[in-house]
């Protein structure tokens, strides 16, 4: 249970399965413990938990915007158990998180590898997908695999009809082949040293945006408990002007790749992130 | 209501299934691994027959489910009025009065496809 949320399984499920209460949440969080294809350090399989118990000790006062997060309806389904078939598994992820969509709710996925915003942008249909990210994630395959983390926002751009464009946001790594896909007209790269200066594009306003955090946006003096560690990163707080930026226009978001190899940086980010994002949302609704 | 009892196994994309008592088609089934705990879930997402809203369930695969019959059924445009028309059915020579769909034009003689249960019917 994310700290401060409410139980989206309450004891009053109906008859098809579905919790009472969920038509009352704003925003579900869901654990995606995907697992399965990280290539170097693994453990995104803890990520959902260590996200949550990172989040105990936040206070659930945000003095900014003047809200309690107990009171943004928050609710939490738990996690949606991965298995080794990811194509299979997506396909029950996306499902799952399109129950969230149409009870009018904004999904909250915790990670899992990154391949689970795939499922994300399925589910939410949005025409722009920003990602906060160290890599461009734009090969066709990694190790002959399409579904590895490696390719995830290939396969959005490519295989689902309602995105339009890609903004990567603290890129700073990709094989040639990624940086010539990057070049064409639907993807944006956004420097690590241009992403502090960064503003959401007036084109965003109109139009439904996922956001999705890649913990390894950051630097990995920051969240070292992440697979694939690339330095030169972004700070916090730069992420956090990023999430603010786009948080009004998001329609899904999720916060990815953090796994269990640090003492609970990654992990505490990640949360952090997740409940600005809340608050900002939740106050642009009020 | 005619309908009869199914495990939800036995669902396929394309069949039928009632989800909060409305009559619905099977767009996607999928399922769950369990894993060493629980049981395997199935995951169906519909669209009502008769009033085209989409409906999903998520139920452990040997959950009993009620299913409905469907017929599908010929018939032949007997007369228009407005936005009613009467229609022999092609088997019993029996006739009834449906509503015109708005995205279709027909006139007497036309053969129409339509489905049915109980006292609902949709054209095919």
């Amino acid at each position: 249970m994310f700290p401060g949320a409410t139980d989206y399984r309450t004891d009053g499920s109906d008859d098809t399965g579905r919790a009472a209460d969920s038509e009352d949440a704003n925003f579900v969080v869901v654990g995606a413990p995907l697992d399965a294809s990280t290539t170097f350090q693994p453990g995104t399989r803890f990520g959902p938990r260590r996200i949550r118990t990172f989040a105990e000790t936040f206070d659930d006062y945000d003095r900014r915007t003047d809200q309690y997060f107990s009171d943004c309806g928050v609710a939490d389904r738990g996690d949606v158990r991965a298995w080794d078939d990811v194509d299979e598994y997506l396909e029950w992820l996306t499902g799952t998180l399109r129950d969230v969509v149409r009870d009018d709710a904004v999904p909250l996925t915790l990670g899992g590898e990154h391949t689970v915003s795939l499922a994300g942008a399925r589910a939410v249909e949005p025409e722009v997908v920003v990602s906060l990210d160290a890599h461009l994630d734009l090969r066709d395959a990694y190790d002959g695999n399409p579904l590895s983390h490696a390719s995830v926002m290939r396969r959005i751009l490519d295989d689902t009809d309602s995105v339009e464009e890609l903004v990567v946001l603290g890129a700073r790594t990709g094989s040639e082949a990624e940086w010539d896909r990057a070049t064409e007209a639907d993807v944006t790269v956004v420097a690590p040293e241009d992403v502090a200066a960064w503003t959401a594009p007036d084109s965003l306003a109109d139009r439904d945006v996922y956001l999705s955090v890649d913990i390894d946006a950051a630097d990995p003096a920051y969240a070292p408990g992440t697979g694939t560690m690339e330095p030169f990163g972004l700070e916090p707080r730069e992420m956090r002007n990023a999430v603010r930026q786009v948080a009004p226009h998001a329609t899904g978001f999720d916060v990815v790749e953090v796994n269990d190899r640090d003492d609970g940086q990654a992990a505490a980010l990640a949360g952090k992130l997740l409940r600005e994002f809340v608050f900002l949302k939740a106050a642009d609704r009020s | 209501m005619a309908k009869q009892q199914q495990e939800v196994r036995d669902l396929q994309e394309g069949s039928y299934v009632m989800i909060d008592d409305a009559a619905c088609k099977i767009n996607s089934y999928s399922t769950a691994k369990p894993g060493k705990h629980g049981s395997a879930k199935a995951r169906v997402e519909a669209e009502g027959v008769f009033d085209g809203k989409k409906r999903s369930l998520s139920q452990p695969v040997d959950a009993k489910i009620w299913v409905p019959i469907i017929e599908r059924k010929q018939g032949q445009v007997v007369s228009v009025d407005g936005s009613d028309m009467q229609v022999m059915d092609l088997e019993t020579y029996e006739t009834i009065t449906m509503r015109v769909p708005e995205d279709q034009d027909v006139s007497p003689d036309d053969n129409i496809e339509y489905l049915e249960m109980d006292d609902q019917r949709k054209i095919v």
